[in-house]
């Protein structure tokens, strides 16, 4: 007994050290997926909130270029608008039809909020945003995030006022997408290498697409409603095993300067969700 | 409490502040980051017990993780390099120090210096970069990061060592 004592006190240092790498590997491989973590990431009380401060002061810099944006996207929106007015004015006559439309049915399942960005990272192969809102605001995993632009990413963890975002510049991101005006759907994935890049791994080998064919969100997920702009295809290759066509997309939105963002969530994705997963386990 | 302890907290809060606010958002052509916190690190008097230095480590890795969204990697890499720093540092060590120095070009010389961070310092990148490889990624520009990275950090620890040289 004494031996064994005396061999612990030797050797203290050695047992701290493995007791301090292996919090250090839990941590590492629980991350994901472990949700109490979220103590150990920015979106704690305390990170956040001086993140926050950090944000504000840093706002002021940037407002020019904000303004600008919010300019430009102000006058797209009423140029669109114009543009829904005449188009409006022509279905008129077919008022049935627009009045109990598909479109009207779908655009009352999702929630939409606004959020900024308070924190993030490019230069990683898994990449984070932290957002200034979090499950007071109603946000909750799952959820998906666009700006004007295109698509971001989905909400991964929520603390009370923060929430991180995993966006497509992380090699965890999957995405489900369609090419606009084919029916095919796709997955959208990050290789971890460039920042305005992306490609979509699974393009099946019938289908035909061509070089500035627009990507869109393809609304299977019930995370995203159909039809947000992701990018545009730059070039097709073959996939590894040669099943499918692998192409490179340009992402619409510029990651390094992305601020105020849109958080849009299903209403019903629990009935959704429970319809599916009961579909699987009957399997 | 003695006096050191509340200097070391001091120094302890300030180097990561640093850290996080500005030095964790550089990324200087997308690769190299400087780490400043390890200064502290590597600067702690020769006779700080292992424990002592395996818990600072570990502390400053896990607050600069909590900032930067990566729960355990920098504080596995700072761990690491708390354990290697004493013996590292053993190498360089002569007879007619003060027996509790404190490390830098005036106890050990730069040459001794230099070295023994460029040790220290190489030893954190390369388990920091590895894990961040071990979730994901390439090789080429992990070798360029690591390489990157401890060339930046190691410019930083010049520039402290020049003026509490000069001091």
């Amino acid at each position: 007994m004494q031996s064994i004592l005396n061999l612990l006190i030797k050797y203290n240092h050695w047992f701290l050290f493995t007791l301090l790498e292996g919090i250090s590997i839990v941590l590492l491989l629980f991350f994901n997926n472990y949700h109490s973590a979220v103590f150990f990431t920015s979106a704690n009380g305390i990170a956040g909130n001086i993140y926050s401060m950090i944000t504000d002061v840093e706002g002021y810099f940037n407002l020019k270029d904000e303004n600008m944006r919010l300019v430009e996207h102000n006058r797209l929106l009423s140029e669109e608008l114009q543009a829904m007015g005449k188009e409006l004015s022509a279905y008129k006559d077919s008022t049935m039809l627009a009045g109990n439309g598909f479109v009207a049915a779908n655009r009352g399942n999702f929630t939409f909020g606004t959020a900024k960005v308070i924190n993030g990272s490019l230069n990683r192969v898994n990449n984070f945003i932290t957002i200034d809102k979090g499950s007071s605001d109603g946000v909750t995993t799952e959820m998906g995030v666009f700006n004007e632009q295109g698509v971001v990413g989905i909400v991964r963890q929520t603390s009370e006022n923060f929430a991180i975002v995993l966006p497509l510049l992380n090699s965890k991101s999957m995405i489900s997408c369609r090419v606009k005006g084919s029916n095919s759907f796709c997955t959208l994935k990050w290789d971890g290498t460039e920042l305005q890049h992306s490609y979509l791994i699974d393009l099946p080998r019938y289908a035909l697409f061509e070089q500035g064919d627009t990507v869109v969100t393809s609304g299977f997920s019930s995370i995203f409603p159909a039809g947000i702009p992701v990018g545009e295809i730059q070039n097709l290759e073959d996939s590894d095993d040669g099943m499918f066509y692998r192409a490179k997309v340009k992402l619409y939105v510029n990651f390094s300067s992305i601020d105020n963002l849109f958080i849009v969530g299903h209403k019903k994705k629990n009935e959704q969700e429970i319809l599916e997963e009961s579909m699987n386990k009957e399997k | 409490m003695t006096r050191s302890t509340l200097i070391n907290i001091r120094n302890f809060t300030l180097v990561l502040l640093a850290q996080v606010l500005v030095f964790s958002r550089i990324h200087l052509f997308g690769y190299a980051t400087a780490c400043i916190y390890l200064i502290f690190i590597l600067k702690l008097p020769r006779h700080t017990s292992l424990n002592a230095l395996l818990l600072w480590g570990f502390t400053a890795g896990i607050v600069v993780d909590m900032f930067c969204n990566t729960p355990g990697m920098n504080a596995a890499a700072a761990t690491a390099m708390a354990f290697a720093r004493n013996m590292f540092l053993a190498t360089f060590t002569h007879k007619g120090l003060p027996d509790d120095f404190i490390p830098g070009a005036k106890s050990i010389k730069w040459g001794g210096y230099l070295v023994y961070s460029l040790m220290c310092i190489l030893l954190f990148f390369t388990i920091l970069f590895l894990l961040e490889l071990f979730t994901a990624g390439h090789i080429l520009p992990l070798l360029i990061s690591i390489a990157g990275s401890t060339l930046l950090t190691m410019l930083f620890v010049i520039v402290t060592e020049c003026f509490s040289f000069s001091k």
